[in-house]
């Protein structure tokens, strides 16, 4: 188990982990999970990193590329994730710790798959080109 | 003009997926300050919403602003706002140019009556008729009173759209005033600055492209996510302000190690805006991290507020002459009223 | 033109010159008033009458023993008060920053913490003092609204400025307009009420010790 118990002066990061708890719960008893969007709060760079470190490293790490690289990874507490999305310059756009079973953005949306469906006759023309 | 094409649409076509769109509106969502669950419904919104209209005027202004936006486009996320409003007049950068444009700016209102957002840049002047500034013989005045009269809701980008800004500085030689001061009956808001954070207007188009309305504005009409704090707020020289330690001047050991500027001149208390967090440049810096304090740009008569070097305690002094004038008066009064007296003593 | 704008820039020269042009008016006007004649010859000469009048200005700081015992709290309580207000306008960096703007004259601040604090001694000091003076039956009869309008004009701008240090109850702007308004006010009133005592307490002082010295009377 994490020792939190070096942290018992840095207010912020117990308040946040509490609202982690909170959410981690909601998800847990009534399926509803949330976010907590960290670039919205005062947060010191310092205090950011303490709450990444004692979050720590879970079992999975995704990297997307739409429109700008974006990290997310599992912290060490499962179904709570640490989310970075970057522009296509590199900035970051946004920093969340999200609790859901799956991050809502790395599930196929239905209009993209329709629009690969459309894609697949072009695709099994090319393949069968290339087989005969 | 209106395309039948939704976002979601006209996004897919060029290789954006759905995951951009959330991502965007994440982004969006938390420069907002919107809580997080919002930004699957602005993505979903975003995705079956129509591009918008907009038509943008500008009188008397320096151009600054445009540039701004303009320049802040490029590789950024934000730039995707773009693709959301359709530019249908813009007189710097359409093509067209005399009568032709004047009827581009016909059928742009005449298209989208009712459903286009109006965009303002640069300040009105009103005295003498509101000759100081004419396009294709319409003042502004009157070209801002019709087109306004069928827009959805009127944007103030700008101190000088927004508060009248630098042309009415004293002693505002067109009688020049803001947006506000002159429309009635219209949602409007103010995104002032000279320029204004390019970032602001992208969430105030987003939010009113994805949920219909402006988002929550303050009392002086400013959109409360980006306005609702001053940079004092958040600058992160502040704990040298609490602890007392000022630079002196621009030179000194103070200035070197970074230290508050109030007492050169910072109007960073009394300034709303949001160049401390979104910062400018993509993000590179605001003002102050280059050493020079804040200038107050976006708080409604800046320009008459006194030296950009005066600190806040200080003002401006009477000068001597005034007071010498002021003693010689006082003495004169206290003499006389001292001879009076010993008349009627005696 | 915003009411800050107002403030540190009209709002600011007038009261500097009404406070000018009416401190000079007064004071011209006392001592161009008739002296009385002296009709004795003066117990010592020209130069111990002087020396009488200066050390009279600072012997009365200093209440005679005697009265120690009925007048120690309210000495105490006035003497926190105004060393207070000492301690803040010359000892507050904003106030030293003022000065330094309009005389070119800058000495170091004290931390703003400890200006805080005795800005709250302040305020405290300034409330016991009223109570004193609304439950003090001989002082109630004495008081007259220039004394309830001077300790208000007073009390102001040290509770503006108290607010402001803390920026809590109201933004920046609006505290620190309403401090500056509030020391304006002052300024405007300061020569036509008890307030100009800020002058004339040495001016009264020195005089009286003339006057005790030429009869040869202890100063
Ligand atoms: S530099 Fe300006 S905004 Fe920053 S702390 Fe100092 S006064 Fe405030």
């Amino acid at each position: 188990m994490t020792d939190f118990s070096f942290l018992t002066d840095d207010k912020l990061v117990e308040a946040l982990l509490m609202e982690v708890a909170g959410l981690l719960r909601g998800l847990i008893d009534r399926d509803e999970g949330g976010s907590i969007d960290l670039r919205g709060l005062p947060l010191s760079p310092s205090c950011i990193e303490t709450l990444d470190r004692c979050l720590g490293q879970g079992e999975i790490s995704v990297v997307l590329d739409a429109a700008g690289r974006s990290e997310i990874r599992e912290t060490s507490l499962p179904g709570v994730w640490w989310t970075k999305h970057a522009d296509g310059a590199g900035r970051v756009i946004a920093l969340l710790i999200e609790v859901a079973v799956t991050p809502a953005i790395l599930r196929a949306d239905l209009a993209d798959m329709k629009r690969g469906l459309d894609r697949m006759p072009a695709l099994l023309a090319k393949t069968a080109g290339r087989t005969s | 003009m209106e395309s039948a094409e939704t976002l979601g649409e006209v996004l897919g076509r060029r290789g954006f997926g759905r995951r951009s769109l959330l991502k965007f509106a994440i982004a969006m969502t938390s420069s907002l300050a919107l809580p997080p669950a919002l930004a699957p419904v602005m993505a979903a919104n975003l995705a079956k919403a129509k591009r918008r209209s907009v038509i943008w005027l500008s009188f008397q202004e320096c151009t600054g602003c445009l540039e701004t936006l303009l320049r802040s486009s490029s590789p950024s996320i934000e730039a995707l706002i773009f693709d959301f409003v359709s530019l249908d007049y813009q007189e710097s950068l359409m093509a067209a140019a005399g009568a032709d444009a004047e009827r581009t700016l016909r059928e742009a209102v005449a298209a989208n009556k009712g459903e286009y957002l109006l965009a303002i840049d640069g300040s009105i002047p009103v005295k003498d008729g509101g000759v100081y500034s004419m396009t294709g013989g319409r003042s502004n005045l009157g070209m801002l009173s019709e087109i306004a009269a069928d827009a959805k809701a009127v944007l103030a980008i700008g101190t000088c759209a927004a508060y009248g800004g630098i042309p009415k500085a004293y002693p505002n030689p067109t009688g020049a005033a803001g947006v506000e001061d002159l429309i009635s009956g219209k949602p409007i808001v103010n995104i002032p600055g000279c320029p204004p954070v390019p970032e602001v207007l992208s969430g105030v188009l987003v939010h009113f492209i994805s949920f219909g309305h402006l988002p929550e504005l303050d009392d002086r009409k400013r959109p409360l996510a980006y306005f609702g704090t001053t940079i004092h707020d958040q600058c992160y020289r502040r704990p040298f302000y609490d602890q007392g330690k000022f630079a002196k001047s621009f030179d000194d050991e103070g200035a070197r190690q970074g230290w508050c500027l109030f007492e050169l001149g910072c109007k960073g208390p009394v300034t709303h805006n949001a160049c401390a967090s979104l910062k400018w440049n993509g993000g590179t810096s605001f003002p102050i991290e280059s050493g020079h304090g804040c200038i107050g740009c976006s708080e409604p008569d800046f320009w008459d507020a006194g030296s950009f070097y005066t600190s806040l305690a200080g003002g401006s002094s009477a000068g001597w002459r005034n007071t010498g004038i002021a003693l010689g008066v006082g003495v004169a009064g206290g003499l006389a009223a001292a001879l009076s007296g010993r008349r009627k003593s005696t | 033109m915003t009411l800050l704008d107002f403030a540190r820039g009209p709002g600011l020269q007038g009261a500097w010159l009404v406070m000018v042009g009416g401190t000079a008016w007064r004071i011209a006007g006392i001592l161009l008033l008739r002296q009385r004649l002296h009709l004795a010859a003066p117990r010592i000469g020209f130069a111990g009458r002087v020396r009488g009048g200066l050390a009279t200005v600072f012997t009365r700081f200093v209440p005679r023993r005697t009265f120690w015992p009925r007048i120690a709290v309210s000495v105490g309580l006035s003497s926190t008060f105004h060393l207070g207000l000492a301690v803040i306008v010359l000892g507050g960096a904003p106030h030293i920053q003022v000065i330094h703007q309009f005389f070119w004259l800058t000495w170091p601040s004290l931390p703003k913490g400890l200006v805080v604090i005795v800005s709250g001694l302040t305020l405290a000091s300034m409330i016991a003092l009223l109570f004193r003076r609304i439950y003090h039956p001989v002082l109630r009869l004495l008081s007259t609204t220039d004394d309830y309008l001077s300790w208000l004009l007073v009390f102001l701008p040290v509770l503006t400025g108290i607010l402001l240090s803390g920026e809590t109850i109201a933004s920046y702007r609006t505290l620190l307009t309403l401090h500056i308004l509030s020391v304006e006010l002052m300024m405007v009133w300061l020569p036509f009420g008890k307030l100009l005592h800020v002058k004339l307490a040495f001016y009264s002082r020195a005089a009286m010790g003339m006057n005790f010295a030429r009869k040869g009377a202890a100063t």
